[in-house]
């Protein structure tokens, strides 16, 4: 059969709008745009152009977007060029993340916090999306206090309550930065309806290019950058700017918040197929996250008593394209560290997340769960017979 | 056209052994088993035994255009391998972690997913012949005699002979080079493995000082014995000696001077002339048979050693442990090595060397 992709939420491939739009950057709109000449005023213009659109898409000032080259970075100036700050403004840190965020996060965090550097809170998260709010404000009770929360967390899906953490942030003087590289264009993501200080966003999610993404820093939050050398994006990350990449990003940025409503709304369809049909054919399947809020484009669900290694090569051999938890980046499969948040560190279960996006049609999610439960029926006979 | 997983270690072995078998016309799908993480050695250029073996195997199933995939049998690997060999050093024995690692953990792991992945069979680029015999598959030696990998083979299970392939069987070296480069492939001319995968710097101390802590009784001092008894001087920690070793014994014994036995309820190293050192019995245990279990009286060919060459052999006894008398001699023969039995080519099977004694003691 031809090969089904459904792993939208690990990347997704370039959209032809932004591959347009990208194309005379990588060609004679080449200059650098901090170079005064007309190469230079053109990419300079370009960049301009870009982030503007991005301000746009996300509510915020033109002057509060960065652009760095990924979430990743992104997540780590927010988190580690915060604590910074307050240690050079002469203070001890406290740096409180939630238990389910990216490793880019958990990460920062950690570095941010190590060898005396601050405290490092780690929130509990239920498996209804609610979080540990004791927790919580024992951190914000030790300023001046970091708090990183995910919009949408990337294993299961599930929507953190992010407006009621920022705005308790807010009120408590703390800094909250929120990584919402699954969260835009799936959910509304509005920095001016919001109360987030920090926003972390990349474009390889959005159809945008690989290496691309932005750093929300509203105005009057103060960061030390983690690199050093030139002036640009406000000092916070110098080197010479990829203006392709930004271009690239803010269209794809642009076009998946134009059409945030719709294709979430369509999305959010197809997982439910996607999710009735699984759970009419494979009897003791879990849907991860089922009891919180979700974002429309992700389906994690678990299985009893089976290898995941062995599931998702037997199912990628069907060519079904599909991950366990998060994709390890030798892509040997680990435990997956938001799940053993969820549901215990010796849970039983093998984990398939179908991750949906522009591509997906009802043929693909109706295949995708003929032949997962085809592939499950005949490990779990298998297993029981081995 | 049926399904072969292919154990591939990014090695110039396994990338042709995969290649034979998807020119033969099957579905091959390559894997990479993950076995072991250097956590412990910041800055080493392999963050990861076998990263780069990774790497290299995917470039080759790019190159054939097949699927790769890792599985990670770090755990196992640790468990069954590691430790293994630690305790084995720590009780005075010299392991064979590569025999260990092949029976017990890779081809366990690549037979359970064979069966999860609908394969047909399961192979690997070992150097062994695997041929249909009357009363089922058997593996012969390989046919490139300096390359040859049956002794690393004998724990594999009988049940499992029917769903495994060497497809290098026939091949020399030079000829499966010669294959890689003519396929193209990236591997073609990458040097040997040598070291064991899981002791980078080549120093398995290191290894067990860190595992064993550096109280344990390999460490501390102990006399040096001869095999009357008498007191020829000190060394420091039985854990740096093996049987045969000259090394490290220090001069002035007049003659040269071999271990010949570690004892480490006493921590005493027994060393002794090149005569000493010669076996005449050997007895084997942890046995695993490819073949139905022999009678006593059977003569068959033992090869005590990697590099050895193997020798005839009498069974005086078979059970749970073997007897064997040697009927040539065989120098140091070490507890914890492999004893690996043959039928002229035929790989019969195996064990682990328990005890060796010469005939004078």
């Amino acid at each position: 059969m031809d090969p089904i992709y459904l792993d939208h939420a690990a990347t997704t491939p370039l959209r032809a709008e932004v591959r347009v739009a990208i194309e005379p950057y990588l060609g004679d709109t080449f200059g650098n745009p901090s170079s005064l000449h007309r190469w230079g005023r053109e990419a300079a213009a370009a960049l301009a152009e870009a982030r503007a659109t991005c301000a746009t898409a996300l509510g915020a000032h033109f002057s509060e977007i960065h652009f760095v080259r990924g979430g990743t970075e992104s997540d780590n100036l927010a988190i580690q060029g915060r604590a910074a700050r307050l240690r050079a403004d002469g203070h001890i840190p406290t740096v409180a993340v939630s238990t389910v965020e990216h490793a880019a996060v958990l990460g920062a965090a950690s570095q941010a916090t190590a060898r005396g550097a601050g405290r490092l809170e780690t929130v509990p998260v239920a498996e209804d999306g609610s979080l540990d709010l004791d927790r919580l404000d024992r951190a914000l009770a030790e300023p001046p206090t970091v708090v990183s929360l995910m919009w949408v967390n990337n294993e299961t899906g599930m929507i953190l309550p992010v407006e009621e953490v920022a705005a308790r942030c807010r009120a408590a003087g703390a800094t909250f930065h929120t990584d919402a590289v699954q969260a835009v264009g799936k959910v509304p993501v509005r920095v001016d309806v919001v109360p987030v200080d920090l926003l972390t966003a990349t474009g390889h999610k959005l159809q945008g290019p690989k290496g691309t993404g932005l750093l929300f820093c509203r105005e009057g939050t103060y960061l030390s950058p983690l690199l050093h050398g030139g002036g640009q994006e406000r000092l916070l990350r110098p080197g010479t700017e990829d203006v392709a990449g930004a271009v690239g990003l803010a269209a794809a940025l642009r076009l998946a918040v134009a059409e945030r409503e719709a294709e979430a709304a369509r999305l959010g369809a197809l997982r439910a197929q996607l999710e009735g049909e699984l759970a009419a054919r494979i009897p003791g399947m879990r849907v991860n996250s089922g009891r919180a809020p979700r974002a429309p484009h992700i389906a994690s669900v678990s299985l009893p008593g089976l290898d995941g290694t062995s599931l998702l090569v037997a199912l990628d051999l069907e060519g079904l394209a599909v991950s366990g938890g998060a994709a390890c980046h030798t892509g040997a499969s680990s435990g997956s560290h938001v799940l053993a948040a969820l549901y215990g560190a010796d849970d039983p279960h093998a984990t398939v997340r179908f991750s949906l996006g522009a591509s997906t049609t009802a043929g693909d999610v109706v295949r995708a769960a003929r032949v997962t439960a085809s592939v499950v029926e005949r490990l779990q006979a298998q297993e029981g017979g081995a | 056209m049926s399904r072969v997983l292919v154990a591939m270690s990014g090695g110039v072995d396994s990338s042709v052994a995969a290649a034979l078998l998807k020119e033969a016309g099957h579905e091959v799908v390559g894997v990479t088993m993950k076995t072991f993480c250097y956590s412990g050695t910041p800055g080493h250029a392999k963050t990861c035994c076998g990263l780069d073996g990774i790497a290299d195997a995917r470039r080759v199933t790019m190159a054939l255009d097949i699927p790769h995939y890792v599985f990670d049998v770090e755990e196992d690997f640790s468990r069954d391998v590691v430790d293994d060999f630690v305790s084995e050093y720590a009780r005075g024995r010299t392991p064979n972690p590569c025999v260990r690692c092949n029976g017990n953990t890779k081809f366990r792991d690549l037979l359970a997913r064979g069966r999860a992945l609908e394969c047909e069979a399961i192979a690997s680029g070992h150097y062994v012949r695997w041929e249909e015999g009357p009363g089922g598959p058997r593996l012969r030696r390989g046919a490139d005699r300096a390359k040859d990998q049956s002794y690393f083979l004998w724990e594999l299970p009988r049940a499992i002979l029917p769903r495994v392939r060497f497809p290098l069987g026939d091949l020399t070296k030079a000829q499966v080079r010669e294959r890689a480069r003519s396929l193209g492939l990236s591997t073609a001319d990458k040097p040997e493995s040598q070291e064991i995968c899981f002791v980078p710097t080549g120093d398995y101390r290191d290894l067990l000082r860190r595992k064993l802590g550096p109280f344990h009784a390999a460490f501390q001092p102990g006399r040096l014995v001869d095999r009357r008894g008498n007191v020829l001087g000190e060394h420091d920690g039985f854990a740096g000696f093996t049987v045969g070793q000259r090394k490290g014994l220090g001069g002035g014994f007049g003659e040269p001077m071999f271990v010949l036995e570690i004892r480490p309820d006493t921590r005493e190293v027994v060393v002794g002339t090149r005569e000493e050192l010669v076996a005449h019995h050997v007895e084997v245990g942890e046995l695993n048979w490819l073949i139905e279990v022999p009678e006593a009286g059977t003569h068959l060919r033992v090869q005590l050693r990697y590099r050895a060459a193997d020798v005839p052999a009498l069974v005086l006894e078979a059970g749970d442990r073997v007897t064997l008398e040697l009927l040539e001699d065989a120098a140091a023969v070490t507890p914890g090595q492999s004893a690996v039995f043959y039928d002229g080519e035929r790989l019969l099977g195996g064990g682990r060397i328990v005890r060796a004694e010469s005939a004078a003691a």
